[in-house]
């Protein structure tokens, strides 16, 4: 009938207003503020998914399914190229570079260490370790036999930058091979376990180590992450419709820890949220009968006028609807300033098994306020419903008997 | 308040009429009768008041006749049609279009101004923001309190807020008004003020008042009076308290 009359009613006792709203306010802005955190943390482990995994990966199934026969999966050169042909297609594509990985001895001194080697494409900026290197330098174009090693792995065998190493591994046909080679740089990585385990090398003498001119994998930049699923299923098809025998990998698809601190991200999110919800609904359900119960004789006397059930109905839900935005608005703000607070902390964090402080942080966009607001605005008006139908549905000489 | 039946020349004609009224309620295991087969007619320009001791039956009656409750048994036909087979949403319409409501304790709307509480009815007839100032305007002036317009009902004297509540029973020009002890809570100065009140009222717009009230004082100003005694509605002459009345304002 009219958004004023509510407006105004809701402002009539001011003292119960102010503590709804503060209710609504105070779940909306916990809300806010741990999935504000939840998410700056998984867009930094996104990013530094996509650093390690690049947007997409193509690769052979037997590759994926982990069933190889030793090195049958391997993309020869004409189809890597037929591949670099179809991607063209993609705008959203930001570039493509090859990947081989091979495991090896890495031994210096009298220390040796099971490795795990990445050749990839140096200057390639789709996928490369350049932003990680600590000490020393990236790998470049016309290095040959150069490595990069992980800090933890330098620490453990006790080398530095321009120090020697030796390599041995097998070739794809199979036969021993080894090689001397020089550290040109040392990087950091948040996984202790990368850092012991992963050298980066040049893709040109890592085929020659290994006898090959094939590569296991194409990986492929995207301009926008959110894209991912998009150009997956459209490579994926444009694979099938050539007859390449090869599958394509979403970053999240090749992270088995991404998708468990997701789905626990998730959780505890639907664990708060609902948490929140139960709180307002009950604590709003108790107010809103309170206040609409006070005014069963006003009520009577609108309906004596001429007021339908519908439109008191509608009246006690805009009121709610008016406590409902109020309140989360409210909450949004002191999310967002309770946010501001603690990213000014700075405050840092080592998680377990990383060897990188990471900082803490609450990610405060629209797009975070969103879920607690429109939770708060939900549960709000559900905690509305029953005392309003219950309000509009008295009889109206009942009601007006109410003293 | 310009009103179409300014001159009453339906005068007389019927417009209430109560055919065989029964209500009764249960109470813990018995059967109370609150009213007992009333037949009762109004007819335009009527002013009728009627009274009797407490718990005689007075608001039951009143209940009825305004469709805000529904009786045991009988019916209320208003301008001939009757209103026993109308849906809660058809008798809210029937309120809003002809009834208009007086309580004793004035029922405002503590949020609203007296402006505001008066335009209520007119929001529910979605009138346009013009028309409802026009005619807020005018029914304030009516019952003399155009300067009090923006003053919440807090603000106003017992009979002021009831002034409000006769400007806010016909700002929809009802042709039936009905007053549940309209002088309960008011000075007897005050509440013969707001009794010629609607009995210039009656005059000038030919509205039906009835009027019920255990206030010998009221009686006074009725054209018709009728006695409820333990639910049974007896006639106290027709037309025969007119010049008993005191004289309106007007």
């Amino acid at each position: 009938m009219t958004w004023w009359i509510p407006l105004r009613s809701l402002l009539r006792n001011r003292r119960r207003t102010i503590l709804s709203v503060a209710i609504i306010g105070l779940g909306t802005a916990i809300s806010l503020f741990v999935y504000g955190f939840l998410e700056d943390s998984r867009t930094q482990i996104q990013a530094t998914t996509v650093g390690e995994y690049g947007n997409l990966q193509i690769a052979s199934p037997v590759l994926w399914n982990d069933t190889a026969d030793g090195y049958d999966y391997l993309i020869a050169p004409e189809t890597e190229a037929e591949i670099l042909e179809l991607l063209a297609e993609h705008a959203g594509i930001t570039g493509v570079t090859t990947q081989v990985q091979f495991p090896g001895l890495l031994a210096a001194g009298n220390q040796t260490q099971v490795v795990r080697i990445t050749a990839q494409v140096p200057g390639n900026p789709t996928l490369n370790a350049d932003g990680l290197i600590v000490e020393g330098r990236p790998l470049d174009p016309s290095d040959v036999a150069s490595i990069l090693i992980g800090r933890s792995l330098a620490g453990r065998l006790g080398v530095g930058v321009g120090d020697a190493v030796t390599l041995t591994l097998t070739t794809v046909a199979g036969a021993f091979n080894a090689t001397p080679l020089q550290i040109v740089g040392i990087y950091r990585f948040t996984s202790e376990q990368v850092e012991l385990q992963t050298l980066f090398m040049p893709q040109t003498f890592a085929k020659l180590l290994l006898n090959t001119a094939g590569v296991d994998r194409l990986i492929i930049g995207l301009s926008d992450i959110a894209d991912t699923d998009r150009a997956a299923t459209a490579i994926d098809r444009q694979l099938a419709d050539a007859g390449l025998a090869l599958e394509v990998r979403t970053w999240y698809e090749l992270s088995p820890i991404y998708r468990q601190l997701a789905g626990f991200f998730d959780i505890l999110f639907g664990f708060l949220t609902l948490a929140v919800f139960v709180l307002v609904f009950f604590i709003i359900l108790q107010v809103l009968t309170l206040a609409f119960l006070e005014r069963t004789r006003e009520i009577g006397t609108i309906r004596a006028l001429g007021t339908t059930r519908g439109q008191v109905f509608g009246q006690l839900l805009i009121e709610s609807g008016w406590l409902a935005l109020i309140g989360s608005l409210a909450g949004v703000a002191a999310g967002f300033l309770l946010g501001l607070g603690f990213n000014g902390l700075g405050i840092e964090w080592r998680p377990p098994g990383t060897v990188e402080s990471s900082l803490l942080a609450v990610r405060l966009t629209w797009m975070t306020a969103v879920p607690p607001f429109v939770v708060s605005l939900i549960a709000t008006l559900l905690s509305a419903l029953f005392p309003a139908i219950q309000t509009s549905g008295l009889r109206v000489v009942d009601a007006l008997r109410v003293e | 308040m310009s009103h179409e039946s300014q001159f009453c020349h339906e005068r007389g004609l019927p417009f209430l009429e109560a055919q065989s009224l029964t209500k009764t309620y249960r109470v813990g295991g018995s059967t109370v009768h609150a009213l007992r087969d009333v037949d009762f007619t109004a007819a335009q320009g009527d002013f009728v008041v009627i009274n009797g001791p407490s718990g005689s039956g007075k608001t039951t009656f009143l209940n009825l006749i305004s469709a805000i409750d529904r009786p045991t048994e009988g019916d209320v036909l208003i301008e001939g049609a009757s209103t026993a087979a109308l849906s809660e949403r058809q008798l809210a319409q029937l309120r809003k279009d002809k009834i208009g409501l007086i309580f004793q304790t004035f029922n405002l709307i503590p949020v609203l101004t007296a402006a505001e509480n008066a335009e209520y009815p007119l929001l529910l007839q979605k009138l346009s923001r013009a028309e409802r100032s026009d005619r807020v305007q005018s029914i304030l002036a009516e019952v003399g309190l155009e300067d009090l317009a923006r003053r919440r009902p807090n603000e106003l004297s017992g009979g002021q807020r009831q002034r409000i509540a006769i400007a806010r029973a016909l700002i929809t020009q009802p042709k039936l008004v009905l007053a549940d002890e309209p002088t309960a809570n008011l000075d007897s100065e005050t509440g013969a003020q707001v009794m010629a009140l609607m009995r210039t009222l009656n005059e000038e717009h030919c509205v039906v008042f009835i009027v019920v009230t255990h206030d010998p004082a009221v009686a006074g100003y009725a054209r018709r009076r009728i006695r409820i005694h333990d639910g049974h509605l007896m006639e106290g002459g027709t037309d025969d308290l007119v010049d008993s009345a005191p004289k309106s304002p007007s």
